[in-house]
């Protein structure tokens, strides 16, 4: 299947996460205009981050000064997963340019991703999760701009919940994403039961992070060896 | 009130670290896959990701957000429909606090 063709699977493919982002989009349009976000910036930041999780992390610090460190470092360690799905999608990007793989990773999405690991093989998957996210795209970007429009609306409301809107992105990934795949639950739940351990112990976020992923990537490798002898 | 400066540079600033966490996953990748049965390893990494951030976020919980995961999850695992899902999570998000 030719890229363009992959490309447009990916488009077709995505309408149930078209919809979800999109509801997504209306709530952080909302969230971005209740933290005094403009409408033409809350739309900036949605075409050029692209990642639900990421900003709507950005905005629990989102006050006058803004703490640039903090934000910064919220985003990337909301946005780590995308060195996994980046890492996970290292053998199926063969066959294309340097040039067209730095561009098109810009629109590396999770759903994209974790949707083409069940695709046949002859399916280009560069092209397919770059449709997938040209599509993705445009339900984010129209859903910020709805969400803007209509965050007057809402203002009686208590959008107090509303930040969890990203692990809720997350958990419908994961679920999606277990579906999917035909590896052994292990070295997920390891992942999950290390990173409650050391939330416990008051560990620092990033090594939360890192040392769970580590304890999963750890579980994998002993599951492989087990698996062929 | 955050002003106009501040904001794009926090706005460039986030925008570059997400794309150096989509390009630089692809391309430390590329220097790993030689290494022989590193796929299915690779493979296992996302789910690894979302579970490290997902057990604390539901950890730090209050009830209502603990409730729209487990519909979430409860959503995905019966109907397999993310639409399903994400509209459940978000009503009891929304709606959970007046009850």
């Amino acid at each position: 299947m030719s890229t363009y063709q992959s490309a447009l699977l990916g488009i077709r493919s995505c309408g149930d996460y078209f919809i979800s982002t999109f509801m997504f989009g209306v709530m952080f349009g909302i969230a971005a205009a209740a933290a005094g976000i403009n409408h033409w910036q809350a739309l900036l930041m949605s075409a050029s981050m692209f990642t639900a999780s990421g900003q709507f992390a950005a905005l629990e610090f989102w006050h006058a000064p803004l703490p640039l460190g903090t934000i910064a470092l919220s985003v990337a360690l909301v946005s780590s997963r995308n060195i996994l799905l980046g890492m996970a999608m290292t053998h199926h990007f063969d066959g294309h340019s340097l040039k067209r793989r730095i561009v098109w990773l810009y629109l590396l999405n999770d759903p994209g991703v974790v949707t083409s690991f069940r695709l046949d093989q002859d399916v280009d998957r560069l092209g397919y999760v770059t449709g997938y996210g040209v599509a993705i795209m445009v339900a984010w970007l129209t859903s910020t701009w709805l969400g803007l429009s209509v965050a007057g609306i809402f203002v009686s409301l208590d959008l107090g919940a509303v930040d969890f809107a990203g692990p809720l992105v997350i958990a419908t990934m994961m679920m999606l994403f277990a579906r999917s795949s035909n590896m052994k639950a292990t070295p997920w739940i390891v992942s999950g039961i290390v990173a409650l351990i050391l939330f416990e112990i008051d560990t620092v976020n990033y090594l939360v992070l890192l040392v769970s992923v580590a304890a999963g990537v750890i579980a994998s490798i002993i599951q492989q060896h087990r698996q062929h002898g | 009130m955050v002003d106009q400066e501040s904001t794009l540079i926090a706005i460039a600033l986030m925008a570059a670290v997400v794309y150096l966490t989509r390009m630089g996953g692809y391309f430390i990748g590329l220097q790993l896959r030689h290494i022989a049965g590193i796929k299915p390893v690779l493979e296992a990494l996302p789910g690894c990701a979302f579970m490290a951030i997902l057990a604390p976020a539901v950890r730090q919980g209050n009830i209502i957000e603990i409730t729209a995961m487990a519909c979430v999850v409860l959503s995905m695992w019966r109907f397999n429909n993310v639409v399903i899902a994400t509209g459940v999570g978000m009503a009891v998000l929304i709606f959970g606090g007046s009850f």
